[in-house]
């Protein structure tokens, strides 16, 4: 199965780095959708079939953390696979965070980082599935 | 200048461009001032346990590698808004992991939007002025050669318990 993702940050090249870090950690990607903010990830959230997001914190207009909750509130998006990925370094935010129902990750990244998380909240990717 | 609050700045600096653009960056004991005709400059405000601001300067040469290695694309075909967003990107991974080392995985900063400095007197006049915060630690660093320095200034005093 590929995973249709939405990767939300306000950066591009950060964009751009999360999905070639996600090619090179053997996760089988279908469509890639990108957006700059949370408002505009909720916007594609609406539009597309999204299998999973990857989403930063600090962001204008709409940050990531009030994309989670307000996926959180929609009953068609609520039960989305979430993955924030994030300069973040504050327990106490981190945990808040988990308690929402979002994997973390702290940028700088590894593939392998990215390809075990996504693998452990969907059950799909990586050397594991390759396999069978 | 603190050595300990230097080796964390030079720690996460040099993990971070490893990391995220495969450059190695060792540290520059012999210089100790910049040539300010050839770089690119970013700065980051920071509040929470203490206040500052972050400068990353990087040399105009490397900008083009930094930017290059992160999208995984050749030197020449990253636009002037790619190596913007690059450097950014890149100091404001350094001050994300920063600011715990220095004061605690539960320390709560908030971390403003990180900006491009362009013109060379503005550079100048945030590395020497800084708004009147005090500079508590610059590393200098190199990369293949070329200058790269990053300067950390705070309103005041780091509180005690954390780094000093």
């Amino acid at each position: 199965m590929a995973l249709n993702v939405l990767i939300v940050d306000d950066s591009g090249v950060m964009r751009a780095m999360i999905l070639k870090t996600m090619h090179m950690s053997g996760l089988p990607l279908g469509e890639v959708h990108q957006a700059g903010n949370g408002k505009e990830g909720l916007e594609t959230l609406n539009q597309h079939w999204i299998d999973l997001v990857v989403v930063d914190i600090n962001m204008p207009v709409m940050n990531g953390e009030e994309m989670l909750s307000r996926m959180k509130e929609n009953p068609s998006t609520k039960d989305i696979p979430v993955v924030i990925i994030s300069t973040e370094g504050s327990q106490t935010r981190i945990k808040r965070l988990k308690e929402k129902g979002a994997s973390f990750i702290q940028k700088p990244f590894s593939p392998e980082l990215i390809r075990d998380t996504v693998r452990d909240i969907t059950g799909i990717g990586g050397d594991n599935e390759s396999a069978t | 200048m603190n050595q300990q609050l230097n080796d964390v700045l030079f720690s996460v600096a040099e993990e971070t461009l490893e990391k995220l653009a495969f450059m190695f960056v060792a540290k520059d004991y012999d210089r100790n001032d910049i040539d300010y005709e050839s770089i690119v400059a970013a700065s980051i405000l920071f509040t929470g346990p203490f206040s500052g601001r972050l400068i990353l300067t990087i040399s105009t040469e490397t900008i083009h590698e930094l930017s290059a290695n992160m999208l995984g694309v050749e030197e020449d075909e990253t636009s002037p808004d790619q190596q913007d967003d690059a450097l950014k990107e890149t100091l404001n991974v350094i001050c994300g992991n920063i600011l715990p080392a220095i004061a605690g995985k539960e320390a709560v900063f908030n971390i403003s939007a990180p900006m491009i400095i362009n013109d060379i007197e503005d550079i100048r006049k945030n590395i020497e002025n800084a708004d009147g915060k005090a500079l508590a630690s610059v590393v200098r660093m190199e990369i293949d050669g070329e200058q790269c320095d990053l300067f950390l200034f705070i309103d005041g005093e780091i509180p005690k318990g954390f780094i000093k």
